[in-house]
């Protein structure tokens, strides 16, 4: 399954050395996307601007969320269905996705952790939808 | 038979009631007055507030728990952990907070406090031997939030009783709350003035 680095926006598969070990930018948080959803994740990210501090506070926000330690070594997942964040500040929750009790957060292997949220993009891109 | 069952029945309430462990969940979404009725309920019965309200919504971010609360009613006792939860929302935003008048760093703070909020209140919901929704009677009851909690208590077969609040506002409507969750006991009450706080109280002893 790929994954998509939260800081760059750089895609990769899933296995990756990068996912385990962080990304190149230095980034370890990572967006889990379905493959059915990758082309939409991909458009997305293209068409979303956010500053490189906007995306620093979204980090900083998912970790506090999940009250996981964001100095931590090991990179972390998410997994890209309960909770949207459009931007710092702004949130869409899957009220669904929520009851249904999956865990936000869990562990996959010693040190490396999925969460389950939604990436920031899906609103924009349902409004293109509806265009 | 039925007699003995019925006074075994009794009995067992009685002792589990007794412990205090039942678990009495106000939810709802947000601004909806589950923390003014949280107030009610602990001045009525302990003669102490749970927790500060406010106008802005998503005022309780943590999951607040008031133990052993007994309400008494002709004769009879009820004791609970009254548990008072964060609102729930599909939408956060924090420029809703500035529009009332927050700066932006605690806007967006209290936006990803209540964002937590939405996830604890619905972590907690397994806990909880029995609900209280609290529901605005002002705003239109048809909302994504009021039935998804409504249907996930159902589906988890835990007891719940409607509050239809704010009646003492002329635009609340009871009927419309009735109208929209016909399986369930609606009891409209003002949480802030104790208007009709009784019939609240009997319908918990229904509930439990």
């Amino acid at each position: 399954m790929p994954h998509q680095c939260v800081r760059c926006n750089t895609f990769y598969d899933d296995g990756a050395i990068e996912i385990l070990k962080g990304c190149k930018c230095g980034g370890k948080l990572f967006f889990y996307i379905k493959k059915n959803k990758l082309e939409k994740a991909r458009k997305a990210a293209e068409s979303v601007k956010l500053t490189a501090k906007e995306k620093e506070q979204i980090e900083d926000d998912v970790f506090e969320l999940v009250g996981a330690d964001k100095n931590r070594d090991e990179p972390v997942i998410l997994d890209l269905e309960s909770i949207r964040i459009k931007k710092p500040g702004q949130y869409e929750l899957d009220l669904v996705h929520l009851f249904k009790g999956e865990p936000l957060i869990f562990k996959l292997a010693e040190g490396k952790y999925m969460i389950d949220l939604v990436e920031s993009f899906k609103r924009l891109s349902s409004k293109g939808l509806k265009k | 038979m039925k007699f003995f069952k019925n006074i075994l029945k009794r009995f067992f309430q009685r002792v589990f009631k007794k412990r205090g462990n039942v678990k009495l969940g106000l939810y709802g979404p947000p601004n909806g007055g589950k923390t003014t009725l949280a107030n009610r309920i602990c001045q009525d019965w302990l003669g102490e507030d749970m927790g500060n309200v406010s106008n802005i919504a998503h005022e309780t971010r943590e999951i607040q728990i008031k133990e052993q609360i007994t309400i008494k009613n002709n004769g009879n006792e009820l004791s609970f952990n009254l548990v008072d939860t964060p609102g729930i929302a599909t939408r956060i935003d924090y420029e809703e907070f500035i529009k009332s008048g927050m700066k932006e760093k605690a806007a967006k703070n209290r936006a990803k406090e209540a964002t937590k909020g939405v996830i604890d209140s619905i972590k907690w919901l397994d806990d909880m031997d029995a609900v209280v929704v609290v529901l605005d009677a002002t705003k239109d009851p048809y909302s994504q939030v009021n039935i998804t909690i409504i249907g996930n208590l159902q589906a988890r077969k835990i007891p719940v009783l409607l509050v239809a609040n704010k009646m003492d506002l002329k635009k609340a409507k009871i009927k419309k709350v009735e109208a929209a969750f016909p399986q369930y006991d609606v009891i409209g009450i003002s949480a802030k003035y104790g208007d009709h706080i009784d019939n609240f109280y009997k319908a918990l002893f229904k509930l439990v």
